[in-house]
């Protein structure tokens, strides 16, 4: 039996990230939790060990690149998918050049996002 | 207005010669030839300030219209920051309806509905997933929409860029009996971003051949008008209503059934044309079809009026 | 000035093999792979200047890999290459921030020149980002 795929939803919008973590928890192989700001998320990623953490790139306090270089600095292993309402090329770039994996506009479906953390995953495994 | 002198027939030095010459004349001649040259000298003199009457009108008709694509180029600089703005904002709350709406459908799945209802409610749900996925669209098209990278210029040979984009189209319009003619003429290389220009041309050669349908000709020609790069393409569909002229560069208007075509090409096409220092301009063509024209300047140094947009 | 450095991605190995040959003779620094995903590995590991790009492939077809090219290397300019041309994917490739849209068959010094004007751009968008 594979072990499930560990994600961690951050957002500061509530019913976006409750909705998600509810999503992806109903997925066969995956556990979700959310934190609803980078500082809360710094915290649980420093507690427990997440394969695939979903960042929102724009939160109060502290930000999504400021979240980054955190999880960098704590070497978090976990691979990072930025979602985001607005496209800007570049947040894009820089978030991409701090290591994220990937990023992805919203609206987009759990389908397409589930599609994206097993990419992320077999990445993961490669490196 | 840079460039825009008025384009009198009459020189204006005539116009301060011809009073001294009325007094010379009377001195060198005799009476007689006194009075026609004051005659002559009026007649001269009532031309030049009509001839430069005239040419004031015309100057302050292009300075109006072009004083217009400013405001149009800056009207959508501004629309574009307002709808960029509001994308974002929507987008998220358009996720979360997309997640409860999955939410909803597992409910479903889940629960004892009587088949009828079961059906009702799943395409209800189906109708919601739907627009919100044109939401998304809108909303993304409006972001790609918003993007603003510099322009880069590089010497290109115009003729050669807008035959690339002639050909793209033709395969596709040869099918429908679309005709596409060129008459290039000559025209010397220009300094322009040439990606942001393609998407002009193809976007205007694009529309042609959709207004034309079947059967029907797009021409397309360039010209080197007093220094500016000319490109025209006009087409044999059914031309532009009077009432639909004055919005059709606006963002989001668009000619063609709900669903089909965003309406953001023309106003695209417009934004980018002024910040490549020109513009387009729509017209109906003696024989019925639309004309569009874009101009642009040879060398994109020059206008700097429009690019500051 | 330094060999341009081109990757092309192209399914068709054959197409592939005729291209490789014919622009290695003349000085370009040629890499080729088969599909999106393995455009991505390659250009997340090397430098290249232009990429020379099949609209249609099976899986991630040419305007998704153009996205995610742009997404991560936003200096690089890509070549949109098509056997079938269509206006849709040539506006939609434009859009992307495709630089150009070639369609085959074309001769080999119509692609070069293209090359050299979109490695133009490139050293253009290097020099502004320094």
């Amino acid at each position: 039996m594979p072990t499930p795929i560990k994600v961690l939803v951050v957002d500061d919008e509530d019913e976006f990230r409750n909705n998600m973590v509810k999503l992806l928890h109903m997925q066969d192989n995956i556990e979700a939790e959310g934190a609803e700001s980078g500082e809360v998320a710094v915290t649980m990623a420093g507690e427990r060990e997440y394969d695939v953490i979903l960042l929102d790139v724009k939160m109060p306090g502290l930000t999504a690149m400021g979240t980054m270089e955190r999880l960098k600095e704590m070497n978090c292993p976990a691979e990072v998918v930025i979602l985001t309402g607005h496209a800007s090329v570049d947040d894009a770039v820089q978030l991409m050049n701090l290591g994220a994996y990937d990023y992805m506009l919203k609206p987009c479906s759990t389908r397409d996002i589930v599609k994206k953390i097993a990419w992320a995953v077999e990445n993961k495994v490669v490196s | 207005m840079q460039g825009d002198q008025p384009n009198t027939h009459v020189p204006t030095w005539l116009a301060w010669v011809l009073p001294l010459a009325v007094p010379i004349a009377a001195v060198l001649a005799g009476p007689w030839t006194a009075t026609v040259a004051a005659l002559a000298a009026s007649a001269a003199a009532f031309s030049v300030v009509f001839a430069l009457g005239r040419a004031l009108e015309r100057a302050r008709d292009r300075a109006v219209s072009i004083q217009d694509q400013l405001i149009q180029s800056q009207k959508m600089a501004s629309i574009g920051q307002l709808a960029s703005g509001i994308a974002h904002e929507v987008n998220t709350p358009l996720m979360v309806i997309g997640q409860d709406v999955e939410l909803l459908e597992m409910v479903l799945a889940a629960g004892n509905m009587p088949e009828k209802m079961h059906a009702e409610a799943e395409s209800c749900l189906e109708g919601i997933r739907r627009q919100v996925d044109r939401c998304g669209e809108i909303t993304h098209k409006l972001l790609g929409f918003a993007r603003k990278s510099d322009t880069v210029a590089q010497r290109i040979d115009a003729n050669a860029l807008v035959e690339d984009m002639v050909m793209l189209v033709e395969r596709e319009a040869k099918r429908q009996g679309i005709v596409m003619q060129r008459e290039y003429g000559q025209v010397p290389e220009v300094d322009t971003d040439p990606p942001l220009l393609r998407q002009i041309i193809l976007n205007l050669l694009n529309n042609a051949a959709q207004a034309v349908g079947r059967d029907g000709v797009v021409r397309v020609s360039t010209r080197n008008a007093s220094g500016r790069l000319e490109i025209a393409v006009q087409d044999t569909g059914p031309g532009i209503e009077p009432e639909v002229m004055d919005r059709l560069f606006d963002p989001f208007f668009t000619t063609k059934p709900p669903g089909q075509g965003t309406g953001l090409g023309l106003s695209t096409s417009l934004y980018i044309a002024n910040r490549l220092g020109g513009t387009i301009t729509a017209a109906n063509a003696p024989n019925g079809g639309a004309l569009f024209t874009v101009r642009l300047p040879l060398d994109a140094a020059a206008p700097a009026a429009a690019k500051a947009a | 000035m330094e060999t341009t450095r081109v990757l092309i991605v192209d399914d068709e190995k054959d197409f592939l093999d005729l291209f490789m040959k014919r622009m290695v003779r003349r000085n370009l620094d040629v890499h080729a792979v088969t599909s999106g995903p393995e455009a991505l590995e390659y250009l997340a590991a090397n430098e290249v200047d232009v990429v020379v790009l099949d609209v249609k492939m099976p899986g991630m077809d040419g305007i998704e890999t153009l996205r995610e090219i742009k997404k991560r290397h936003p200096h690089l300019e890509v070549i949109m290459l098509t056997g079938h041309g269509s206006v849709d994917s040539g506006l939609k490739g434009m859009s992307l921030g495709a630089y150009d849209y070639v369609m085959k068959p074309f001769t080999i010094d119509d692609l070069l020149e293209r090359i050299q004007k979109a490695r133009e751009r490139v050293d253009i968008n290097r020099g502004k980002a320094r």
